[in-house]
């Protein structure tokens, strides 16, 4: 079963000590983390950001690297997720926990309404309609001050008690680690098979009897409901919500992530999604001001994945590897 | 409302439309003859305006000499990064999927963007009318902004500009080619790569010229590229990518859509672009002018 | 008089106002082998795209045991049991052999709005697309990369896709196009040996003349815009209209 195509697919086949050990350190993290007082509090917050972002990307990878379907709009589900938190504590009082329950089915009803209409069109048209959707979403939460506080968000979204910075980095590890497990799946399902069909031929996939814009619009629904979750966990982190979560560059992030660490596997994005942000705060350790330059840096390297590995970085340490092996 | 205060609307919002037609004809250009669509489109044309703005400051305020001076050399300069843009990048990727295209121009944007916020920082600017300019014009009894009546005349300038260069001279014949054959380019003997490169460069000697042009209509920031690269979509996609007559229809309608959703709606009219791409997108994606590609 | 499994009744379609077929019929008796020839640019691609749904016609009417498909979508034909293999190979270029065919025989068993059973755990599925691969010779292929294969056993592969669909109608468009004539007869003798097994209508588009008259039991000759000509072998190629139409030209 173990030839190079079945593991191009059957992603997340880490061995099995290799996987404990990973949880295992990600688990002791924070608590190792905590001994170095500030510090240690400040990259206990990195690294929750690392896991909700990872989250994120993975979701895009759905659609992006296993459906083939490049969305510059992902970040609408993510800011739906993240204000559907924001409101419902903010304004009914609504437990973190239903809260966070509740991000994922309103982004998900949200992508099933885009969706629908984006997956009628494919490659270049679908693109710069989802980007088109996502902009006017960010358009209306600007403009609604009155329900979204518009240009300055929404604020002070209480914490229950209980979640302390380690605490509520385990609860996203969690939730990272259940969701990881139903995206693998997912992918791993008929379903995903189905997908990747799609992905590989679109024409021929409809002549085996695939119903190529209903599967598509259900895994649009799906990677829109992770990205929700994952918009609520950060929303609830940073403990409020601002248009930028659904700003065009925020759709950005996944997909550098997916690209940086490799599209066709199923970990490879959050990998990816978590380098970027341990660069970005190098970056802003190094000097203050290098911060500004950070889409610069995102860009170059996205200019260097396009134009030298196509395939995502990860595809490049494969070929690195494999001259070396022969 | 009266009958004048409509009057006035439209020829604001034409105005607004034109301006967009002179940016979106340059995108259409591109993508007709490159088949990329060039997320970066919006980026060089706000580059265009800073460069007007740090020009301006090194000449006399509200002279008309120095506003000929900003257009006549801001769009070369624009074109000339573009030379080198496509040159280095975009020359590379003609032949590769449509996706990597894609995340090419879209890195352009990323780094560009960043660019002009490293170099001019977030402060809204704007440069200083010509007095020529500066005042109102008296048509048919209504009071108007001297400028607005200015770009008004402008685009149509430009879209006869560009019609006679695509239909009345040797290049604009290979340009059209270009656009209709591809492939049989190469076998007449036309170095293909050159008028690759050469559509590029008007492509953005255009977005340079609406640059200069929204210098001094409004106040540039930082949010003006993103904002108008996809009212360009808008408009390419209601009129088709790759058609210039498209772009005109599109332009005129997204410009006046806006002013006139102004008025019941407000602010809330910064939306209609978006739904009118959405609207066009699902009901006829390959634009009211444009082809289907199958 | 056989059962016409399949019948085209009156077809006509343009494309921005090239006509390309003008009031064509004729009918397929079930279980049939037979094949449509006919010079270049007769249409005999879009023949097919016409029968499986990717286009729709004009006018007129397709009627798949007893059903008018014309309009429907090419996945709701599939499933009514017709499948088609193409001209220019059509597979599944970064997914393996097996994947192909297990991916169509999941769909056909209406299993893929499943997102809890890891593939690799369908059984029946698995020993299906076997079974399948093993009767066009791919068997021992099954897990390279289906991008990486020769040309020849693409068309293959692009066939057992097909077969996994289990169709009582099979479209093939020249399942030999690109071959060296080794490869050809290979592929006619799997077409051939394929119909003989599993007892099913065939129709195929051929330019060679040796294999059109060596298989087919019946000969449908499409030209100018319509049916020229329908038979079998023997008196296809000695109509007269034909020849000069047509065959006159390569002899």
């Amino acid at each position: 079963m173990d030839s190079q195509a079945v593991n191009q697919s059957q992603s997340g086949n880490l061995n099995r000590p290799g996987t404990v050990a990973i949880v295992v350190a990600l688990v002791l993290l924070p608590f190792i983390l905590s001994q170095f007082g500030r510090t240690g509090e400040f990259w206990i917050w990195v690294t929750t950001e690392m896991i909700i972002t990872g989250l994120f990307a993975m979701s895009l990878n759905l659609i992006l690297g296993f459906g083939g379907m490049v969305s510059f709009g992902h970040a609408a589900f993510f800011g739906v997720g993240a204000y559907t938190v924001a409101l419902l504590m903010k304004k009914a009082g609504v437990p973190l926990f239903l809260a966070l329950l509740a991000a994922p089915v309103a982004a998900a009803i949200a992508a099933a309404i885009i969706g629908w209409f984006c997956v009628r069109l494919i490659g270049l048209y679908f693109a710069i309609l989802t980007l088109a959707f996502s902009q006017l979403l960010y358009m209306i939460v600007f403009q609604w001050y009155t329900f979204t506080g518009g240009d300055d968000g929404i604020h002070g979204i209480p914490r229950p008690e209980f979640l302390g910075p380690t605490s509520y980095y385990l609860l996203c590890l969690a939730i990272f680690l259940v969701c990881f497990m139903l995206m693998r799946m997912i992918v791993n399902s008929s379903f995903g098979l189905s997908i990747r069909t799609i992905r590989e031929n679109m024409e021929r996939a409809k002549f085996i009897g695939i119903n190529v814009r209903r599967y598509q619009w259900i895994n649009f629904i799906i990677a829109g409901a992770f990205a929700g979750l994952a918009g609520g966990l950060l929303c609830e982190l940073n403990r409020f919500a601002q248009t930028e979560f659904l700003h065009w560059s925020k759709s950005a992030e996944p997909i550098l992530g997916s690209l940086v660490g490799g599209m066709y596997s199923l970990a490879g994005p959050a990998v990816g999604s978590a380098v970027l942000i341990f660069m970005k705060i190098i970056l802003q350790q190094l000097h203050r001001s290098m911060v500004e330059m950070w889409a610069i840096v995102l860009g170059s390297i996205l200019l260097v994945v396009v134009l030298f590995a196509p395939g995502g970085l990860a595809s490049l340490y494969q070929k690195l590897f494999r001259k070396s092996d022969s | 409302m009266t009958k004048e205060y409509l009057l006035f609307m439209l020829i604001n919002g034409l105005s607004e439309g034109m301006l967009l037609f002179i940016i979106a004809s340059g995108l259409s250009l591109v993508f007709g003859v490159l088949r990329v669509i060039n997320f970066a489109h919006g980026s060089l044309y706000m580059i265009g305006a800073f460069v007007a703005y740090s020009l301006s400051t090194l000449l006399t305020t509200g002279s008309l000499m120095s506003f000929l001076v900003l257009l006549l050399v801001v769009p070369p300069v624009i074109a000339v990064l573009g030379f080198f843009l496509e040159v280095t990048l975009f020359r590379r990727v003609y032949r590769e999927e449509h996706l990597l295209q894609l995340l090419l121009t879209y890195a352009l944007v990323l780094i560009l963007d960043d660019v002009v916020r490293v170099i001019w920082g977030g402060d809204p600017r704007n440069v200083a009318r010509p007095e020529l300019l500066a005042g109102s014009v008296d048509i048919l009894g209504l009071a108007l902004p001297t400028y607005n009546v200015f770009i008004l005349g402008v685009g149509p300038v430009v879209a006869i500009g560009l019609w006679l260069l695509l239909y009345r001279t040797r290049s604009g014949n290979i340009i059209r080619a270009a656009v209709s054959y591809p492939d049989t380019l190469g076998a007449l003997g036309v170095n293909v790569s050159w008028v690759m490169t050469a559509t590029f460069m008007l492509g953005c000697w255009l977005a340079g010229l609406g640059g200069v042009l929204v210098a001094s209509l409004a106040s540039i920031d930082l949010g003006i590229g993103m904002q108008k690269i996809i009212e360009c979509f808008a408009v390419v996609v209601i009129g088709g990518l790759g058609s210039v007559g498209g772009a005109l229809l599109g332009s005129l309608i997204i410009g006046t859509g806006i002013t006139f959703f102004q008025l019941p709606f407000g602010r809330w009219a910064l939306i209609f672009p978006y739904l009118m791409m959405a609207v066009v997108l699902i009901v006829r994606p390959w634009g009211l002018f444009g082809r289907p590609e199958r | 008089m056989a059962n016409h499994i399949l019948s085209i009744e009156h077809v006509s379609k343009s494309f921005e106002g090239l006509q390309v077929f003008n009031d064509v019929s004729f009918a397929i008796a079930e279980g049939e082998l037979s094949s449509i020839i006919g010079p270049n640019g007769a249409g005999k691609t879009t023949l097919f795209n016409l029968i499986t749904g990717y286009h729709i016609p004009d006018d007129g009417k397709i009627v798949f045991e007893g059903r008018n498909i014309a309009g429907m979508q090419p996945f709701d034909i599939v499933r009514l049991g017709m499948a088609r293999a193409f001209q220019r190979t059509n597979i599944f270029p970064r997914m393996s052999v097996l994947e192909n065919v297990l991916t169509t025989v999941i769909t056909r068993q209406k299993g893929n709005l499943n997102f809890v059973t890891p593939t690799r755990n369908l059984k029946s599925a698995h020993d299906r697309a076997y079974e399948i691969l093993e009767g066009v010779g791919l068997a021992d292929m099954a897990q390279r990369l289906s991008g990486t294969l020769a040309h020849g056993n693409q068309k293959r592969l692009d066939i057992a896709v097909a077969l996994a669909l289990e169709p009582k109608l099979l479209l093939l468009d020249e399942p030999t196009a690109g071959m060296s004539p080794e490869e050809r007869w290979q592929t006619v003798e799997l077409v051939k040996q394929l119909w003989e097994r599993l007892k099913i209508t065939m129709l195929f588009i051929e330019h060679d003349m040796d294999i059109v008259f060596g298989i087919s039991q019946t000969v449908r000759v499409l030209c100018y815009k319509t049916l020229l000509a329908e038979g079998t072998p023997k008196e296809i190629s000695a109509n007269q209209q034909v020849i000069e139409a047509y065959l006159g030209e390569e002899v």
